[in-house]
């Protein structure tokens, strides 16, 4: 994890109709690396990622894809940079999968230019990494949640950025589904490629990523392995949650005093107990 | 295939018929200057051609700016009406028709100069502020430029009974036998809107993908709807200069292209309701013109009345 960083952003503070949403963040991604980003709802997570992919514009603070200012970057620079993957795509009528990811391999193209025989390379094999190959000339709207995120994933792909953002691609997904997914985001990882990861689930983002890093009132309070990060003392000021992360055989699981304070003994809560609240 | 195979069934028709019937052979004659009869030379050569011509440059016009349009917005109701270009248009001729019916050469060039004008209104408006270039803002500042446009217009006629009757045909529309002098004026328009529409297929391809999706692949969204804008707006105000008001057109042909074609790849929307718009005003101007020959039915009326049935006999297919 000591390659070239591919993400540099410093002191991003981006402001949305006089409010800040983010204050002053910092944020670092290398190749070969899978960063999450956690946070409570309306932290900033996502305005915080949009605005080092460049779909947001910062107020203040520097932002550098590979050494290179992100403010002079526009059109083929940018789509080569970095994929964003957002949350869920809208799906046009009769699009299949492939002429979906085809458009995404018409970002490297020029105006008007044809499509080259190394293009049509680029689309089958961003649809074999992604695993849409089975369903590659099927509908998009014929597709399941877990499916059709994949086959943005593959859409990002067909980019060739070394970088992948992704916004929230489990959230919204089933359990089995959400594995998929997952998975699929390490292995392009273990590849090489970086990754940018906004998740709510910790235990999730504490089993695939090798960074976490916390965003709370704007802020990128705290960055670092994720069983260091999100310990108990950070779970109850951050979250608000009486709860702490475990970790074995790659398992992860967050226990959670879901209805207020645990017992010691792990009793989810007793009538009593609930009631002297 | 099949809207090629129209386009060329129509483009005949329409050189060929009319109140004095000829020869599809004599036509191909004449326009390759092979001979043909002096009277049926001038037919085709000063009436028929020019009138066919413009039928199929204001067709395909009215084709790629509803697609465009549609595909920009990502809003099926869109068509040039909704930018206000037809309202403008609308109130530019009648202005001419009605309070300078002496210089009635004026109101192709009115009807541009409104079209265009109600269309930057609509793009300042849905421009400044907060969420500008939203898909929301610029439907709704759209509408309500039609709105005005279409009361200054009607107000207009309110005013003037009596010259009224002058109005109605651009109204209708329809395409008359004016020779070359209407293309002679738009065509720059016709030529450069048509060009940022082809340039528009690909990032309105991205933009169907959604506006981050679109963003990721490194276009700006708000740029590719202004684009579309402009695109739309110099074709339907083009368009409208030449056969007055046929907005229906520019709503239909591409719902009837995507439904026809099962997708919604601009790749194959916009060049296909370019050549479905051409093949049907030529087709319908052909009609308009023979079947109460020599009286010749207003095409606008003619083309809605018979192209709603098969629009909603598609629209009942449709998923």
């Amino acid at each position: 994890m000591t390659m070239a960083a591919l993400l540099e952003a410093r002191g991003v503070t981006v402001s949305i109709d006089g409010t800040e949403i983010v204050r002053e963040a910092d944020l670092d991604l290398a190749a070969g690396e899978l960063v999450a980003i956690v946070g409570p709802n309306g932290a900033g997570k996502s305005t915080l990622v949009r605005a080092v992919a460049g779909l947001q514009r910062p107020s203040a603070g520097a932002v550098s894809w590979s050494g290179r200012d992100l403010r002079r970057m526009r059109g083929r620079e940018l789509a080569r940079a970095r994929a964003f993957v957002p949350q869920r795509m809208p799906v046009p009528a009769g699009v299949s999968v492939r002429e979906a990811v085809t458009i995404g391999r018409s970002a490297l193209l020029r105006p008007l230019g044809r499509m080259t025989g190394a293009d049509r390379e680029g689309i089958d094999r961003a649809i074999g990494r992604a695993g849409v190959d089975a369903f590659a000339e099927r509908p998009l709207a014929t597709l399941s949640g877990g499916e059709l995120q994949r086959v943005q994933i593959a859409i990002g792909l067909a980019q060739e950025a070394p970088v992948l953002i992704a916004d929230e691609p489990t959230s919204q997904l089933d359990l089995g589904a959400a594995i998929d997914v997952a998975g699929l985001l390490r292995r392009l990882v273990d590849e090489g490629l970086g990754a940018l990861i906004v998740v709510h689930d910790l235990a999730l983002a504490a089993a695939v990523a090798d960074r976490v890093v916390v965003v709370h009132d704007g802020r990128t309070e705290a960055t670092g392995a994720p069983a260091t990060v999100l310990d108990r003392e950070r779970l109850t000021r951050v979250w608000g949650a009486d709860a702490h992360l475990s970790a074995a055989d790659g398992r992860t699981a967050l226990h959670v005093a879901w209805l207020g304070r645990g017992t010691e003994k792990g009793h989810f809560f007793k009538p009593s107990v609930r009631g002297g609240r | 295939m099949a809207l090629v195979v129209a386009l060329v069934v129509a483009t005949g028709a329409s050189l060929a018929l009319g109140a004095v019937k000829l020869p599809i052979g004599e036509v191909i004659d004449i326009l390759l200057g092979r001979g043909g009869s002096a009277p049926n030379h001038q037919i085709v050569e000063a009436l028929r051609l020019p009138r066919t011509v413009e039928a199929l440059a204001v067709g395909a016009a009215l084709g790629v700016a509803g697609a465009v349009l549609q595909g920009a917005l990502a809003n099926p109701l869109a068509s040039p009406d909704v930018i206000g270009v037809t309202g403008g248009a609308g109130f530019g001729a009648i202005l001419i028709l009605i309070a300078f019916p002496a210089q009635i050469a004026l109101v192709p060039v009115a009807a541009l100069c409104f079209g265009l004008l109600a269309a930057a209104l609509v793009f300042g408006f849905a421009w400044s502020g907060r969420n500008r270039g939203s898909t929301g803002k610029i439907v709704l500042a759209g509408i309500a430029m039609l709105s005005l446009f279409t009361a200054a217009t009607t107000g207009l006629l309110a005013s003037f009974p009596e010259r009224a009757p002058s109005a109605l045909f651009f109204i209708a529309g329809g395409l008359t036998n004016a020779g070359w002098e209407g293309l002679r004026t738009t065509w720059p328009y016709f030529a450069v809107g048509g060009l940022l529409a082809a340039l528009l297929i690909r990032p309105l391809d991205r933009l169907a993908l959604g506006d981050d999706v679109a963003a990721s692949l490194g276009s700006r969204p708000q740029l590719i709807r202004l684009g579309a804008g402009i695109s739309a707006a110099l074709l339907a105000a083009a368009a409208a200069a030449i056969a007055g008001l046929l907005g229906f057109l520019g709503l239909v042909v591409p719902h009837v292209v995507r439904m026809a074609g099962g997708t919604s790849s601009q790749t194959f929307v916009v060049p296909a309701s370019a050549i479905g718009g051409a093949a049907l005003l030529a087709g319908a101007d052909t009609l308009a013109r023979t079947v109460r020959a020599p009286i010749e039915l207003p095409v606008g009326p003619f083309m809605v009345i018979l192209g709603v049935p098969v629009f909603l006999w598609l629209l009942r297919k449709a998923v």
